[in-house]
């Protein structure tokens, strides 16, 4: 590649040798932008996920092993945590994250929305229990130092999205019949580390 | 045999040309000095919303314990610095710090430095609190580590305009391969990005029956406007579900011709600007946007940025090169090996 003294070196392609370097790196860099995503659990084959091994620490290093699977595979119910909190005068006090109308501007109620959402995921059958358990424990453990609480039960509440045709005959996106909840676990003074 | 080594030389010979045009053509660097406002100021305000909750987050009595962190990120290379930080006032000293790092890098004072240091701050918090975490996230992470590569205060920076009060006014902003090599690593991560949002969502039934849509929108915690009307137009619904797919798909491939590359843009804007404004997710829906902005052409930045000067414009990795003799003869003089194809 021919060169022009007069030109300012960084305004010009750079050397043979520089490009060859960076063209290496390139490659490996879009090879682990692409692995990132292609490897990512649960759908990912045994291709992937070694080859996702082989790039593991500049993946995990650099932030790069996203699956990006926006809304995918596709838009479900939504995840809340309801608890109850004993006080230590046996008084209870109860609560619901995300709430909209405490978690204020939208981004900071995305990030408690996505606390309960993070402990469903935990909570699907083929993740290890005891993630699960420590995600829960955890949230316990902080509302119990928020409350200064001697007890806290955690519950999941699954809020169903109502069909179309159910919306048209008057459903509500309130409505009690789209809720289910279930207990994720009761967390006492004995659970603090 | 002779004529079919020659002509698998001259086809390589192509592709190491096109290749060194691709990823090393100097580029003018408006665009990344624009997606270094939009994306600096997304990862100012990112964390600066961290700072109403900070204690609840990051903190040792936080939401996420740092044993149940440490569970989850066992055997992986994630790191932060913030593990480091014990006390509140520790912790508040290094938010502060990461907040003027992320302005300055808005503004583009020290940019080379604070670009680096946004990249590791952005880092440090998506490693301690996963779980908190969404798409926002992961774009802030991909656009924090292409500004550190890139020179994203070569345009529309406070350092600019400071070399250019020492220089004089008729400092012209210079073309550079690095900006270029920045913005295709955008561009190629965008459409990597899209690629597997739009493939994931072929496993989803109702992304076929075309009422996934409909999911996203009837979701009272996601809903920030009342869309439950449409619930009366499914045909609708089912459009902008597929379309939203098939949007999803092909960009990676439609982005790239010049033909349907404005097509592909403007299909982004009411799609990103729905997850914005129908979902709630304003943040992650502005900034996907900031990741399409590496396809517009640096000239296009110039013609609406209110106080360019005009210069600067060549080396446009997204324009075609002059094609007829007379027209390469023109070529800029701070472009000395314009290619003669894009």
């Amino acid at each position: 590649m021919p060169t022009n003294p007069n030109i300012p070196p960084n305004t010009q392609q750079p050397a043979a040798a520089v490009r060859a370097i960076l063209s290496v790196l390139i490659i490996l860099h879009v090879l682990a932008v692409f692995i990132g995503p292609w490897a990512m659990p649960p759908q990912s084959s045994e291709l992937a996920a070694s080859c996702a091994r082989l790039f593991q620490p500049y993946l995990e290093s650099l932030g790069l092993a996203n699956g990006y699977r926006f809304f995918a595979p596709e838009p479900g119910p939504s995840h809340l945590v309801r608890y109850e909190v004993t006080l230590p005068d046996g008084s209870q006090q109860q609560g619901v994250f995300p709430d909209r109308r405490q978690h204020k501007p939208r981004l900071l109620y995305h990030r408690y929305f996505m606390l309960s959402e993070f402990i469903n995921t935990l909570e699907n059958p083929n993740a290890p229990r005891d993630r699960a358990e420590a995600y829960a424990k955890s949230y316990a453990q902080h509302l119990a130092h928020l409350h200064q609480a001697t007890q806290v039960k955690l519950y999941l509440r699954r809020h169903f999205v109502p069909r179309m045709s159910e919306v048209r005959q008057g459903m509500r996106l309130a409505d009690k019949a789209l809720y289910e909840e279930h207990p994720l676990g009761t967390f006492s003074e004995r659970d603090e580390p | 045999m002779m004529r079919l080594i020659s002509m698998v030389r001259s086809w390589a010979a192509e592709v190491v040309a096109g290749w060194n045009r691709f990823w090393f053509e100097p580029a003018d660097p408006a665009t990344l000095g624009l997606i270094r406002i939009c994306a600096g100021a997304m990862l100012f305000y990112t964390h600066l919303i961290w700072s109403l909750d900070l204690a609840s987050f990051f903190g040792a009595h936080g939401w996420l314990a740092p044993e149940a962190v440490r569970l989850l990120q066992k055997d992986t290379y994630a790191w932060s610095y913030l593990w480091w930080l014990d006390s509140p006032a520790s912790l508040w000293a290094a938010h502060i710090g990461a907040l003027v790092v992320f302005a300055l890098l808005t503004v583009g004072l020290f940019s080379r430095v604070a670009s680096v240091l946004a990249l590791v701050a952005t880092l440090a918090y998506v490693n301690r609190v996963p779980g908190a975490l969404f798409g926002l996230d992961q774009i802030n992470v991909m656009l924090a580590m292409y500004l550190a590569v890139g020179p994203c205060g070569a345009a529309f920076s406070l350092d600019r305009w400071l070399e250019s009060r020492k220089a004089g006014p008729s400092l012209a902003i210079q073309p550079r391969w690095s900006a270029n090599l920045a913005i295709r690593l955008i561009q190629v991560h965008m459409c990597v990005i899209y690629l597997f949002a739009g493939t994931a969502k072929l496993t989803g039934p109702a992304w076929w029956d075309g009422t996934a849509l409909w999911m996203a929108l009837g979701n009272l915690e996601y809903q920030s406007l009342d869309m439950t009307w449409m619930a009366d137009w499914p045909r609708l619904i089912n459009l902008m579900t597929h379309v939203t797919v098939f949007w999803e798909i092909f960009y990676c491939a439609l982005i790239w011709p010049r033909l349907t590359r404005p097509v592909m843009l403007l299909l982004a804007i009411p799609l990103h600007l729905g997850i914005a404004i129908c979902l709630g997710m304003v943040t992650f829906g502005l900034v996907m946007l900031v990741g399409n902005l590496a396809f517009v052409a640096p000239g296009l930045v110039h013609a609406i940025w209110p106080w360019s000067t005009g210069q600067g414009r060549a080396g446009d990795p997204n324009q075609p090169p002059p094609r007829s003799k007379s027209a390469t003869a023109t070529r800029p003089a701070a472009i000395p090996n314009r290619p003669k194809r894009y």
